[in-house]
């Protein structure tokens, strides 16, 4: 759909925070349009084709999760969670369900609009580059090498993979589901254990400060989200 | 189902009908053996068959008398000389002997399988009975508090005609079946549950049994049961059997309990998610408000600052609130911790993100040691602890006084790491020195965040100590488990 604005539907059944974030995503050059609960966000999702979906999780009638999947079924809008601190598990269930990321309440409008813009910025990106560049970090797809600051770093086949999986979604979190999904193919026996001591080792590979990570951030209770911007 | 019927080798009836065959037989014998002319081998055949017959139907006795009366007229009719009773050859003591002979062992025989058949019989009743109380006791009813149900089957399964239950732990001891309560003998009681096997007396020709019930070496109650009753083998496994229904009730009594347990604490849980979701959600809306006027205001700075105090207090107001929330999550025993492997990097810049307005412009130096390894701690309450010392640390100080954040490996202990919040404030407050002797009273808001802080270290393994800072000021040491590490 070609439109001057992307568009933006809001999903909150708190009226304040409905009109507030529609008045300032049109303010930040938005077009926004608004919906009170799960079923309204469903039926204004199918009519309108948004170009991006926030969604609170909890609301009356269908909850932000049926929105997910309502909105995947159709196709791959981005989705943004508006979650609350403390309830982890609502969170990861929404991105294993195929949100692409989530803000905690009491979140900034500040914070909102960086995800945005992120989200907006990779679903309008065509298919993922041969290589990666990030500052300092240097990710060759096609060759599979790495290069950190000018050196060479050796990675295993699966520490390469974690990373090339994380730099894909760069800025964007990552649920330890879904790396055991893509890495190791959903392998049974592969725990949330096996793939913190990969990311250990992949961390002290690439870090140049491996207790203040610059490039693998930790979610807590969710998993990781690559934390530079492609260059 | 009632009592066993007596094992009795062959019946009395059957017995006399034998008696009374004797004579006929051997004179039917003998009559066709005349008749036809057949030869003595032949005859003596004849004879044999008949004697096998008669022992095997009316037992040894019968077969000896039959056989004295077949070799008499064996001898008398076909022998010679023919017409005497002489025995004239040795041969013919052999007949005899061998008419003796066949039906002793015939009797026997036919006595051995008989009474095995009677055996067969008992037993197959007595597992029927078993069969049909097990059936009763554990498939029928699975509703809990069945007990004196379960009781009264058992009664019933081995023919009692009055009984009661005496169960420790699970009630008062229940009459079951029977108008008129049984007298208990206290001597006999104690003996069953000393010896554990079934006491039986039979006093006034009423039987009478004390039957313990056990299962896998616990003693949880008596049978006392009176009447026809079936033999011991029957009592002690259906003693087992109701034993195993009294376990069941008590097992069916817990897990009810437990489910007790499991909804209360999901009430509190989905409580607490709501709550938090009601309060949060309108902070959300005064924060996005604050923003928007922030920006509107940007050319008037008069009231940018009290916009700047709004956002200050909303701040404070959220950190009171998640404090809150963090204590009830503590005392509804909700609040599990999740440990993974957390640089202490990641966790200072998520503190010092989360109190941005309570920090503003404050200098906070956070430094964490170049071979200092990550916590193996729960990320989010980690974050909790360090965000309400820092929080401590900036009501402590004045608001351009810089805060520290240091982590380390423990110097005496490698598997610890030490997170510290140091500031140059006043250093520690009275009662904060009290609580280090162990006497913790709790003091206004700071004491909360302290709490919490203290609590939630010690939910991850770990511990808050606070001390004096040389040259003035506080440091907050937070003690957590190192992550192991990893094998590569």
């Amino acid at each position: 759909m070609s439109r001057p604005n992307p568009l933006i539907l809001v999903v909150d059944d708190d009226p304040s925070i409905r009109q507030s974030l529609v008045r300032e995503l049109a303010l930040a050059g938005y077009d926004a349009v608004a919906a009170a609960d799960g079923v309204e966000g469903k039926a204004v999702f199918e009519e309108r084709r948004p170009d991006l979906v926030i969604t609170d999780l909890a609301m009356p009638r269908a909850d932000g999760h049926a929105v997910i999947a309502a909105v995947r079924r159709v196709d791959q809008t981005p989705v943004i969670v508006l979650s609350v601190r403390g309830e982890e598990e609502d969170k990861v269930r929404a991105l294993d369900l195929g949100a692409d990321d989530y803000v905690s309440k009491p979140f900034s409008l500040r914070e909102l609009l960086a995800r945005v813009r992120t989200q907006i910025r990779r679903s309008g990106a065509g298919a993922a580059p041969e290589t990666f560049r990030f500052p300092d970090l240097e990710i060759d797809r096609g060759r599979r090498t790495v290069v950190q600051h000018g050196r060479d770093v050796r990675l295993t086949p699966t520490e390469f993979a974690i990373l090339e999986l994380l730099a894909a979604q760069a800025g964007r979190p990552v649920t330890l589901r879904q790396i055991i999904a893509t890495v190791w193919k959903g392998a049974p026996a592969t725990t949330t254990d096996t793939v913190r001591v990969h990311v250990g080792s992949l961390r002290r590979k690439i870090e140049p400060d491996p207790a203040n990570p610059r490039y693998i951030g930790t979610e807590p209770w969710v998993g990781y989200r690559f934390l530079a911007e492609p260059l | 189902m009632g009592t066993l019927r007596r094992v009795r080798m062959i019946p009395m009836r059957s017995r006399a009908f034998a008696w009374a065959a004797i004579l006929p037989a051997v004179a039917m014998v003998t009559a066709i053996g005349r008749g036809t002319g057949a030869d003595a081998t032949t005859i003596g055949f004849f004879f044999l068959v008949v004697v096998l017959g008669l022992a095997a139907w009316g037992g040894w006795a019968v077969g000896a008398a039959a056989s004295v009366a077949a070799m008499l007229c064996f001898n008398f009719f076909f022998l010679p000389p023919f017409g005497t009773l002489a025995i004239a050859e040795p041969a013919h003591w052999v007949a005899l002997l061998a008419f003796l002979a066949a039906s002793t062992l015939a009797s026997r025989l036919v006595a051995t399988a008989r009474s095995q058949a009677v055996e067969a019989q008992r037993r197959r009743r007595e597992v029927e009975i078993l069969y049909d109380l097990c059936f009763g006791l554990f498939t029928v009813s699975q509703r809990p508090g069945v007990l004196g149900d379960a009781a009264a089957r058992t009664l019933q399964a081995i023919g009692a005609e009055a009984g009661t239950l005496l169960i420790d732990g699970v009630g008062p001891p229940v009459s079951v079946i029977g108008d008129e309560r049984l007298e208990i003998d206290s001597a006999l009681l104690e003996r069953a549950l000393e010896s554990r096997e079934v006491v039986a007396t039979t006093p006034a020709g009423l039987r009478t049994a004390y039957i313990p019930l056990q299962v896998g070496g616990t003693l949880n109650g008596v049978l006392v049961a009176r009447g026809p009753l079936a033999s011991r083998s029957v009592l002690e496994p259906a003693g087992r059997l109701l034993a195993l229904a009294v376990e069941r009730e008590r097992l069916l009594a817990e897990s009810a309990w437990l489910e007790g347990v499991k909804e209360s604490e999901a009430l509190k849980t989905s409580l607490l998610r709501a709550v938090s979701h009601d309060l949060r959600t309108p902070l959300t809306a005064m924060g996005l408000e604050i923003e928007s006027l922030d920006r509107q205001l940007a050319d008037r700075p008069e009231a940018l600052a009290s916009v700047r105090g709004l956002s200050l207090e909303r701040e404070r107001l959220a950190r009171r609130i998640d404090n809150l929330l963090a204590l009830a999550r503590l005392e509804a025993g909700v609040a599990r911790p999740r440990p993974e492997p957390v640089p202490p990097g990641s966790l200072f810049r998520a503190a010092r993100e989360s109190l941005s307005s309570i920090l503003d412009g404050r200098p906070v130096a956070a430094r964490v040691e170049p071979r200092c390894p990550d916590l193996w701690t729960d990320p989010s309450l980690t974050l909790e602890i360090l965000v309400n010392l820092l929080e401590n640390a900036a009501r402590a100080t004045p608001p351009k006084e810089p805060i520290e954040l240091d982590a380390a490996r423990d110097p005496e202990s490698p598997e610890r790491v030490f997170l510290e919040v140091r500031d140059r404030g006043p250093g520690l407050p009275p009662s904060v020195r009290l609580w280090r002797g162990g006497e913790f009273t709790e003091s206004a808001s700071g004491g909360l965040g302290l709490r919490i802080a203290r609590s939630f270290a010690e939910t991850n393994g770990g511990a808050l100590v606070l001390l004096d800072r040389p040259g003035g000021g506080t440091i907050a040491r937070v003690i957590l488990p190192a992550a192991p590490e990893e094998v590569t």
